[in-house]
């Protein structure tokens, strides 16, 4: 009998430890995973409403409002964007459904700020329930420049501070209004250029010569005498099934990495994979974030991947110099730059700094939080030196900025339905880089990018005050 | 105002549980020797939280916010679930007269909530819950009476089992499809169609037939017939996609083994064969592939496969520890709200403080169960009593942890709370029988007056009211 007892005092524990356990996991999903289980695009709680709650502002890093919320006669209130297009991919809209940020902090606009308070003196003195406000790290003086600077180019630029992961600008275009999206609903939802995609962060486009960054680092990770590793350039180059030309069929005669990075070979890097093999080129592209889900606060296409270890030489070609079915978005080129200017550290891109409660007092402020190593330091300085030589006297001399020293890669993407893409990738200055940008035009000239990143390094250093 | 009110009413319900399991702590103290006050007021207690947390909650149900208006049918059957609940209080008072009143307010409390979140997420399913729980009342009620007049009731040990069998079987051939499982039977006209989970009856026999085996010294051969008959019955649900009932009967059968043998090397065995038996499921049904699946990353598959569990996981995570508030969240967007995932939305409106108090309650009904097994004399009854508690306590688990996505989900009920009508019959029945094991004991105790015990018996005698 006493045997008996005994098992069943341990049968109590057991089952008591498995209730513990559920404890400790609710906990867990409160306290740890809150955050990104509860944002999640399919979440219908974050398109949750509630009338009677004055939706906060959302500003930008110097405080000029982006979104605010009106009292109408009618006691309804009404969403206004000062800023119309200018920001309207950041913003996002709030009529019909949420995207953009007005998505992304639903919770945190319609929240009220010591609730009980508020509630009392809406009760007795009739105030507004006024829920907290946004404050992004977006500048606007730099978003308008590259407003400007996009024109009406379809395409995306996207500015960053590399050390901390600050989204300085991030512009595309087509863009819409947001004051009159309900009443262009039908208009902007079917259009063929369909502008209510953010191509900055939902485009994905094949990231042309601009790959060659991370093929070289593959180079300099697998190959142990990658320095002396040249090629005679003839203009083309025979591969098993596939023949690569360089652009325009240029000749770029004995070329090592640097030269060939600064001349955009094709036949050099496609001679490199080559030897590297698709399986580790397929690992660095895993190692340097490729496939790494971003978690940014606006809504984001994951890169498209398709290189494995039994890849096609064609295929492996093809992928090395940019080509082929790999698809980015420009936000990740910037993170990628971004990562490069930083040491090979790639920062966790973030567009909300903090939030602003009614009384002015700011909280939450986000913690630039590190996503991963992409290469070592010295990799890192490598290919920074290799990418100042691209813009001091290679494919991107249009980048330069007098007085600073901008790094850089240029890159077009094949387009097989129209012109190509036109990349442009780099950071400044590159002794202490303050920003790296990434700028795509679709359907442009050779190297439309290019002078189009210079005038946006150039804007963004002196609005940062370099 | 009314959005005050509902503000305020979160941290109201979270200080009822709170207090509720509190008072629990204070008659269990008192019955370990310390005193942390009185276990006759700290019953009292709790029986008035589960009134009050029952009005509150129907005052705000029923106000209608457009019109400024109560919604009478509301209050109405607000009114008559609490008339259900003082009955049910005085009956129980009277028929089960020494049973453990923390598994009495537990039980409850449970049950109260049960109706709220129905009358929440669907009033017309609190109704039929309600008459559900009248049912069971009554046939709780019963219970007791039957088993005095068949004294030796442990004698069927083999018309349990067959029992057992046929009702899995006849599903194979009669039932119905719901919710991905065929393990429902249906019955009487279209209109008033009634239908229930054979698998729920078949858990009580189950736990009589293995209390009736064991009750004897257990041989090689008695341990032989079990496991195989057990094996049996989890491959049927196996196949019938039931796989939460098996990993119950499953659990239930290793525990009880265990507390009959007190063989760990038994016990771990099992386990490592039950290791085993799962791979091999994994491997060969497609639909356990599909649950593990869905289980490991929800995230991937939200639009199908992870969607269930995608959606409960936003409840309980969206609102944070004190909930969104009573009417204010979006349970009804959760499949199967109403039944599998109602600690979903009871996360959701509570919170999850509430959700963990709630988890609470079953701790302290297991710890009550286990001590009701402990305190008995009779080997049998003892065995029963542990099964009884086993079997409730691991049915909670299996599905609290699916809703919160600890372990992969399967479709069971949550005790008491879940709507369902064999559930909340057969809930019912278990704690009846749970109950009577310790007023069985009580009864036939008194030669062995040790120091809790003498307490308990004043107890029993003590006015709660």
């Amino acid at each position: 009998m006493s045997n008996m007892k005994r098992s069943m005092r341990r049968v109590f524990w057991l089952l008591a430890l498995c209730f513990f356990l559920l404890l400790g996991y609710l906990c867990k999903l409160t306290f740890v995973d809150r955050g990104e289980i509860s944002g999640n695009a399919y979440n219908s709680r974050l398109r949750y409403v509630d009338e009677t709650i004055k939706r906060g502002d959302i500003l930008d890093r110097e405080g000029e409002i982006l979104a605010t919320s009106t009292l109408q006669s009618d006691g309804t209130y009404s969403r206004e964007y000062p800023r119309a297009r200018m920001a309207a991919h950041i913003t996002g809209y709030s009529s019909v459904g949420k995207t953009g940020v007005e998505a992304a902090e639903n919770f945190e606009l319609m929240k009220l700020h010591n609730e009980l308070f508020q509630r009392i003196n809406g009760i007795i003195r009739g105030t507004e329930l006024q829920g907290n406000s946004v404050a992004l790290t977006v500048d606007m003086d730099i978003q308008s420049m590259a407003g400007d600077l996009l024109g009406s180019a379809k395409g995306a630029i996207v500015v960053m501070e590399p050390s901390t992961g600050r989204i300085l600008a991030l512009q595309a275009y087509p863009d819409f209004n947001p004051n009159s999206v309900e009443a262009q609903w039908d208009t902007l939802k079917d259009h063929a250029d369909s502008p209510l995609v953010n191509r900055a962060t939902q485009g994905l486009y094949p990231p042309g010569s601009t790959f060659k960054t991370v093929t070289a680092l593959a180079g300099m990770e697998y190959l142990s005498n990658w320095q002396d590793f040249t090629i005679e350039c003839t203009g083309e180059r025979e591969f098993e099934g596939k023949v690569i030309h360089c652009f325009n069929n240029a000749v770029h005669g004995t070329v090592d990495m640097k030269g060939a990075l600064a001349s955009s070979c094709n036949c050099y890097f496609a001679a490199l994979a080559e030897k590297i093999g698709p399986g580790n080129l397929a690992k660095t592209m895993r190692q340097v974030g490729m496939d790494t889900p971003s978690h940014f606060e606006l809504e984001t296409s994951p890169n498209s991947i398709y290189l494995e270890k039994g890849a096609t030489e064609s295929e492996l070609v093809e992928t090395a110099i940019g080509q082929g079915r790999t698809g980015v978005t420009p936000l990740y080129m910037a993170m990628l730059a971004s990562a490069i200017a930083n040491d090979g550290m790639m920062m966790q891109p973030y567009i909300v700094d903090h939030v602003v409660y009614p009384d002015g007092t700011e909280a939450k402020h986000t913690v630039p939080e590190k996503l991963m190593d992409i290469c070592s330091a010295e990799e890192a300085a490598i290919l920074k030196d290799m990418m100042t030589e691209v813009v001091t006297s290679g494919t991107g001399t249009a980048a330069a900025v007098s007085g600073v020293t901008v790094a850089g890669k240029t890159g077009t993407a094949e387009n097989a339905t129209g012109y190509d893409h036109s990349w442009f990738i780099g950071f400044a200055p590159v002794e202490d880089p303050k920003v790296a940008v990434a700028v795509l035009i679709e359907n442009s000239n050779y190297g439309r990018a290019t002078p189009i990143a210079g005038k946006m390094i150039r804007a963004a250093l002196t609005e940062l005050g370099e | 105002m009314f959005d005050l009110i509902i503000m305020l009413s979160r941290y109201l319900f979270i200080f009822y549980i709170v207090l509720f399991l509190w008072q629990g702590i204070v008659y269990i103290a008192y019955e370990q020797g310390g005193f942390l006050g009185s276990p006759y007021t700290a019953v009292s207690m709790q029986r008035r939280i589960v009134i009050l947390m029952h009005i509150t909650a129907f005052l705000i149900l029923g106000y209608n916010r457009e019109t400024h208006l109560f919604d009478i049918p509301t209050l109405i059957f607000g009114a008559i679930a609490f008339l259900f609940l003082l009955m049910a209080v005085k009956l129980l008072d009277r028929f089960y007269y020494e049973g453990c009143p923390l598994i009495w307010t537990g039980m409850l409390f449970l049950m109260d909530l049960s109706l709220i979140v129905l009358q929440r997420v669907e009033p017309s399913l609190a109704h039929r819950q309600l008459m559900w729980m009248c049912v069971g009342l009554a046939g709780m009620l019963f219970l007791p009476f039957f088993f005095r007049m068949i004294p030796r009731f442990e004698i069927f040990e083999w018309a349990y089992i067959i029992v057992c069998y046929g009702l899995l079987i006849c599903t194979r051939f009669f039932g119905v499809a719901k919710g991905g499982s065929t393990n429902w039977l249906s019955f009487g006209p279209e209109a008033f169609k009634i239908t229930f989970q054979p698998s729920e009856i078949a858990k009580f026999l189950f736990v009589f037939y293995l209390a009736s085996v064991f009750r004897k010294r257990v041989e090689w051969k008695q341990f032989l017939t079990t496991a195989i008959l057990s094996a049996g019955l989890v491959l049927l649900l196996v196949l019938q996609k039931d796989l939460g009932s098996a990993l119950i009967f499953f659990m239930t059968y290793m525990v009880m083994l265990y507390i009959a043998t007190s063989n760990e090397f038994l016990f771990l065995l099992g386990m490592g064969a039950a290791s085993v038996a799962a791979t091999g499921a994994y491997k060969l049904f497609s639909h356990v592939r599909v649950r593990v699946a869905a289980w490991q990353n929800p995230w991937a598959d939200i639009d199908a496969g992870g969607y269930q569990i995608v959606s409960s996981l936003f409840a309980i995570t969206t609102w944070g520890l004190f909930g969104s508030g009573l009417t204010k969240g979006m349970p009804k967007s959760i499949p199967v709200v109403e039944s599998d995932m109602i600690f979903a939305a009871i996360c959701e409106e509570f919170g999850v403080i509430f959700g963990a108090g709630v988890i609470g309650i079953f701790i302290m009904i297991l710890y009550r169960g286990v001590r009701i097994a402990l305190d008995c004399s009779r080997r049998y009854y003892s065995i029963l009593a542990a099964g009884v508690t086993t079997m409730i306590s691991f049915q909670a688990f299996v599905i609290l942890g699916g809703v919160i996505k600890l372990i992969p989900l399967t479709g069971v009920t949550l005790p008491f709370v879940s709507y369902g009508g064999s559930s909340v019959l057969v809930s019912l029945m278990m704690i009846g029988l749970l109950q009577w094991v310790c007023v069985y004991c009580e009864q036939h105790s008194q030669q062995d007056q040790e120091q809790p015990r003498a307490m308990e018996m004043q107890m029993g005698g003590g006015r709660y009211e």
